[in-house]
């Protein structure tokens, strides 16, 4: 039989998670004028944001674009590879 | 990432006034983007559709996918990991969502396909055309840059061959292509 966890249990998980992020990659094929477009339209970043982050991707090689819950992350990183970004989550500790 | 270089090689996109977008694509320009989209969707169409040994009730529900990532570079690049750092998650959500990932990759290429098959003599994109076409634009650039071994930032790839520079050719003319129905849809 399933244990049901008490909502004291549950809420203390929720607490002591550490978030998840969603990392986007450099890649040498996608625009930076592309990137910048998707970083806009998906995420609702201003021009300034989405730039700033897009530099980040080209410059550093990656950017934290979201961070939330792991089900969240897995949506936005299964959204970005439609576009054909390069992307991946994980815990933000790690 | 890559950035397009200056140039007038493709006629510009331009926005009518219901947010529509429009070119003058020749023929063979036409005849090119839709070869390349129904390459794109002829690679994809097998990790779309449910194979033999599919899960009985993931296919009920058109999920599902293989474990591990392709060994050709072009659909691995298309169909990634999604855990960089986890294997065994990347596995898991693999097994759970290829499937639909191609699916809406082929899905899209279908669109282009559709709307350069449209009669009349300018290509008029409507917005959610225009999302597919952005999406299966990429899809071609990340496959043809694949398969000229481009893999990080200022890599040349194969210039060996004639077919290998009518490739790059072609690849910068995507990029142009992109970038003119983001500056339309800018507009």
């Amino acid at each position: 039989m399933t244990k049901t966890a008490s909502s004291t249990e549950l809420r203390e998980q929720t607490v002591l998670d550490s978030p998840w992020v969603t990392l986007v990659w450099n890649d040498p094929v996608n625009l930076m004028s592309y990137v910048s477009y998707v970083f806009r339209s998906y995420f609702g970043f201003s021009r300034e944001e989405a730039d700033r982050r897009m530099l980040q991707v080209h410059n550093d090689g990656r950017a934290v674009v979201a961070t939330g819950s792991r089900e969240e992350m897995e949506r936005h990183v299964e959204a970005m590879h439609d576009f054909g970004l390069w992307a991946t989550l994980q815990k933000a500790d790690a | 990432m890559g950035d397009a270089a200056e140039g007038g090689r493709v006629t510009p996109f331009s926005k009518t006034p219901d947010g529509n977008l429009v070119v003058g694509f020749s023929a063979v320009e036409s005849d090119i983007v839709a070869d390349l989209a129904a390459q794109i969707a002829g690679m994809l169409a097998p990790l779309a559709s449910s194979s033999v040994d599919a899960d009985p009730l993931y296919d009920l529900v058109g999920i599902g996918g293989r474990s591990t990532i392709d060994p050709d570079p072009a659909i691995a690049r298309l169909l990634p990991d999604a855990y960089g750092d986890d294997s065994e998650a990347a596995r898991d959500f693999r097994a759970l969502t290829e499937r639909s990932l191609a699916s809406r990759k082929v899905a899209n290429a279908r669109v282009v396909i559709a709307s350069l098959e449209r009669e009349g003599s300018a290509l008029e994109l409507s917005p959610a055309e225009v999302q597919a076409w952005l999406r299966t634009l990429s899809d071609i650039r990340l496959t043809i840059a694949a398969r000229l071994g481009i893999q990080s930032d200022g890599d040349e790839g194969a210039t060996d061959s004639d077919s290998a520079v009518a490739l790059h050719d072609l690849y910068d003319w995507l990029a142009f292509v992109t970038e003119s129905l983001l500056d339309a849809l800018e507009d």
